[in-house]
């Protein structure tokens, strides 16, 4: 075996040291990583670039949009404003009490016999109910009786369109003085009435049987004694 | 493997490159990307926002669509009551109005007065003022009483007829005294 002599071991080593030189692997390897980070920030940078178009055109879009919308807001609110208040209105308006019908009432109730000197009628604010307090004159040979009959009638009548009827005496006296009715001297009572009722209208009576409803089969006869 | 002993130099070469390498970590993600990806991710929420403010506009303006047609009903009838209340201060057009409407059915000498007004406790009412009337007949026949009182009550939908007063007038028995206690509902303007 042939001997070797490496006259040059100490530059080599020199080089191998030059080559190995950790400041230098170190340089080397950051400006790699620090080039996959440019590629990689560069990579987000696109996107977050993208993203910032989309977000422009979707500004761009509400811009176009948010006059309408507000618009269409204020619109919308108007709207429901006019649909509670005219519901509101709807509901009073069908809430009233109608006086003519119930002044034709008693008009209808008053006898030749009877007059009928004052009416003072007022819905009560707490139940809106109707109270109404009648004063007047009653005639004939037993004129307790005619304004019995005349309270009886009115409350009959009452009954037919209204709910809670109650038509009672407040006071009833009779007069020493006679009356001129039909030209004879006839004695008198006055007296003084006091009506309350519910405005909510008395149910329909129900309807009799019409000829093409077939009438119910009579389960059992009824048997008088 | 035989690990070859560091100089001196190379171990402060080593430190001085690590901490190179943490440098750029730490400016790379603090200066760079960090801000970058807050300013992405604020971008995408904000897009999420414009794009659900998007989506509820046009369900906002589809709805508004919808009720404009179910309102067209109560907006035509909320125009035709506001149409009661007639132009200028009611105490200048309510008495003359009940005047005429009483003399229209054989009733004279009507007199009007205010009461009392205010406002509505509703607050679907709060552009509505009531109005609270005594109108005086003081020569009334009581037929024509009661036809004036069914054409008032038809005719007003607005008008309540809180109290109603009737006498007979002593001397003329085919008249009668009445008053009247009206509430109306009237439009502010």
């Amino acid at each position: 075996m042939a001997l070797q002599l490496n006259l040059l071991h100490e530059e080599f080593t020199e080089e191998r040291q030059r080559k190995r030189d950790p400041l230098k692997l170190g340089i080397m390897g950051m400006i790699g990583i620090g080039a996959i980070f440019f590629l990689y920030y560069g990579w987000n940078a696109y996107q977050t670039i993208q993203i910032k178009s989309r977000l422009s055109a979707a500004e761009a879009e509400w811009q176009r949009v948010e006059p309408n919308v507000t618009a269409a807001q204020k619109r919308a609110a108007e709207l429901r404003q006019i649909i509670d208040s005219t519901e509101v209105l709807d509901t009073a308006i069908e809430a009233r009490f109608y006086w003519a019908p119930f002044l034709a009432t008693v008009s209808h109730c008053v006898a030749p016999n009877i007059q009928v000197t004052s009416l003072d009628g007022s819905l009560v604010e707490v139940d809106h109910s109707i109270s109404v307090a009648l004063e007047g004159l009653a005639a004939a040979r037993e004129p307790r009786g005619a304004a019995e009959e005349f309270r009886q009638l009115l409350s009959e009548q009452l009954e037919k369109s209204y709910t809670e009827v109650k038509v009672s005496f407040k006071n009833l006296e009779d007069l020493d003085t006679l009356v001129n009715l039909s030209g004879v001297p006839t004695a008198s009572a006055r007296f003084v009435l006091e009506v309350t009722l519910n405005p909510t209208p008395a149910a329909p009576a129900p309807k009799p049987a019409t000829r093409s409803q077939k009438p119910e089969p009579v389960k059992e006869a009824p048997t008088t004694k | 493997m035989k690990l070859q002993k560091l100089s001196k130099d190379q171990i402060q070469k080593i430190i001085l490159s690590v901490l190179g390498f943490i440098g750029l970590i730490y400016c790379y993600f603090t200066f760079f990307l960090g801000p970058l990806n807050r300013s992405r991710a604020t971008m995408i929420q904000t897009i999420a926002d414009v794009q659900a403010k998007n989506a509820s506009s046009k369900t906002e303006l589809r709805k508004t669509a919808s009720l404009e047609l179910q309102a067209k009903e109560a907006t035509g009838r909320y125009e035709a009551l506001k149409k009661t209340t007639q132009e200028g201060a009611p105490i200048a057009w309510f008495p003359p109005k009940m005047r005429t409407f009483f003399a229209d059915h054989g009733i004279d000498k009507v007199s009007a007065r205010l009461e009392s007004s205010a406002n509505f406790k509703q607050p679907e009412l709060a552009d509505w003022i009531k109005d609270n009337w005594a109108v005086e007949l003081p020569e009334s026949d009581y037929v024509a009483l009661g036809k004036a009182i069914a054409d008032l009550e038809n005719s007003e939908p607005l008008l309540a007829l809180q109290r109603v007063t009737i006498h007979a007038v002593t001397g003329e028995p085919q008249y009668q005294q009445v008053t009247l206690l009206a509430q109306t509902t009237l439009f502010k303007k």
